[in-house]
């Protein structure tokens, strides 16, 4: 068993810093149109593996599984319903044979893809068994934490964490999509930055915080506005810029030192966990941790 | 406050049965259907700018684009036995294949029925054959082609082309959504068009088919 500190009590002596994209990356790789990334977990697992090193070798503390679609209601949807338990396991050994003793392996939450109604047809009851299953899997094979992100309706990320609480006592981070309108940042089903910070601590969330849709630009005045509502430690995990594709080809444009340095903003205002989501990879990391030795 | 306003408030406040219940009644009491129909449809489009500014989000959204199609269920039919349809042309709509979003379409579909359009929604993760199978079989004008991934986007291209393969590329217009979805990528693939919301969207619809 390794001897490390339990992930809130690093959070609490310095920065903690997440990986970066894995979906990006695998498509790079040429994982094709309809197969859920999970599934490399089983039939790519090398390949899986080396990203998760090649973070780990950037100066990331902590990688998330290659888990994100890995609930139920987002696998059924690719028709790998039936394989939850496998692709969520071994995501967790895959990363597991290659960590740092120093290092974390979160187990990754993403949405479920589902609507609840006017919009959709779920219900939440629909959302908790979804993720009471993932979650509870997940801390089977021990992951360090629960890392649910991208949630676009508060309600969703609300049914995920606690669904996470009741299946176990392990930290739960939790990371909200907000969208920048001209009256602030809301996430597309209208939920304030207050309503998300305020429920998910409730909830029982122990770190909050946004990833996804907002370049790092964009991200940096959210960061006061979510630590005015809590004590709570921030994560912050934005995009590399916005998607561009040029000559068929998918672009991020914001570059890793650029991106760096917006991360350093983030930090000063108070962001305790920072990564890097879709468009970035392991330069984008090695670029953070080189700005924080600065 | 008049039954127009009425109208007007319940289409923004996505009051379905509120909606239905005024436009029954405007049939019965012999209103102006046609002015109806305008200020149904400037409601819809307010609910659109509200979007825009960040006033109204999807719920709302969803809800009022439901209460518009509501009522104009209810209308439609009496404009036929006018002679006087508002049939504006046929589309078929749907996600492309790879790709699950479902939100952007279903919103646009809503709102082109709503103005009249016939509309052939084909859902999401949808093959290319499938679109032109179905555009062919109903001899539609227009195709919507929705991708909100930029490893989908490459999909609508596969439309066109094959399209231009079957030498059917003449008999539609086609329309791309999506988030990622540029002029410039527009141009590239040789579409007819994309909008960056829903309801322009719908303006550039009815604008393709005047042409």
């Amino acid at each position: 068993m390794r001897n490390k500190k339990h992930i809130l009590d690093l959070v609490k002596e310095r920065v903690v810093i997440l990986d970066g994209a894995m979906g990006s990356l695998l498509i790079n790789q040429g994982l094709q149109i309809g197969i859920p990334p999970e599934s490399w977990n089983v039939t790519n697992s090398e390949l899986i593996q080396k990203i998760h090193l090649d973070y780990y070798n950037a100066g990331s503390d902590v990688v998330l599984t290659n888990t994100f679609g890995g609930s139920r209601l987002k696998l059924s949807a690719h028709n790998h319903g039936e394989r939850v338990e496998e692709y969520n396991t071994e995501a967790v050994e895959i990363a597991r044979e290659i960590c740092p003793e120093e290092g974390y392996i979160a187990g990754d939450i993403g949405p479920s893809g589902k609507f609840l109604p006017p919009v959709g047809k779920v219900t939440i009851d629909d959302f908790e068994e979804t993720f009471l299953e993932q979650t509870r899997i997940l801390a089977n094979v021990e992951v360090d934490f629960f890392f649910i992100e991208t949630m676009v309706d508060l309600k969703e990320a609300e049914s995920a964490v606690k669904a996470a609480k009741k299946t176990s006592n392990l930290p739960i981070f939790v990371s909200i999509t907000y969208k920048k309108t001209k009256r602030g940042y809301f996430t597309i089903m209208g939920n304030s930055v207050e309503q998300c910070v305020d429920t998910l601590h409730k909830a029982g969330a122990d770190v909050i915080g946004a990833n996804c849709t907002l370049s790092s630009n964009e991200m940096i005045d959210l960061i006061p506005q979510i630590k005015q509502f809590t004590d709570l430690p921030i994560v912050a995990k934005p995009n590399a810029g916005k998607p561009q594709l040029v000559g068929g080809k998918t672009v991020y444009l914001t570059s890793p030192k650029d991106f760096a340095e917006d991360i350093f903003q983030m930090v000063e205002k108070k962001a305790a966990i920072v990564g890097g989501c879709c468009g970035t990879n392991p330069q984008f990391i090695e670029n953070i941790v080189q700005r924080a030795k600065r | 406050m008049d039954l127009y306003t009425k109208s007007k408030e319940a289409i923004l406040n996505g009051n379905t049965s509120l909606a239905e219940e005024i436009v029954k009644k405007a049939i019965l009491e012999n209103y102006d259907i046609n002015a109806l129909i305008d200020t149904l449809s400037e409601a819809i489009r307010e609910a659109g700018d509200l979007f825009e500014e960040g006033e109204f989000f999807l719920p709302e959204l969803m809800r009022s684009a439901e209460a518009m199609k509501a009522a104009m269920g209810i209308l439609t039919p009496t404009l036929s036995q006018e002679k006087e349809s508002r049939f504006i042309g046929k589309v078929v709509i749907g996600t492309i294949e790879g790709d699950i979003h479902d939100i952007g379409k279903t919103l646009v579909a809503s709102m082109l029925s709503a103005e009249g359009f016939e509309v052939y929604d084909l859902g999401a993760d949808v093959p290319v054959a499938t679109f032109i199978d179905k555009a062919v079989e109903v001899d539609a004008h227009l195709i919507c082609v929705s991708a909100l991934l930029t490893t989908t986007m490459v999909g609508q291209k596969k439309l066109i082309d094959t399209l231009n393969e079957r030498n059917i590329r003449e008999k539609f217009k086609v329309l791309l959504g999506g988030a990622p979805v540029s002029k410039r990528w527009v141009e590239e693939i040789g579409a007819d068009g994309t909008a960056d919301n829903a309801i322009s969207a719908v303006k550039l619809a009815k604008k393709l088919m005047v042409l």
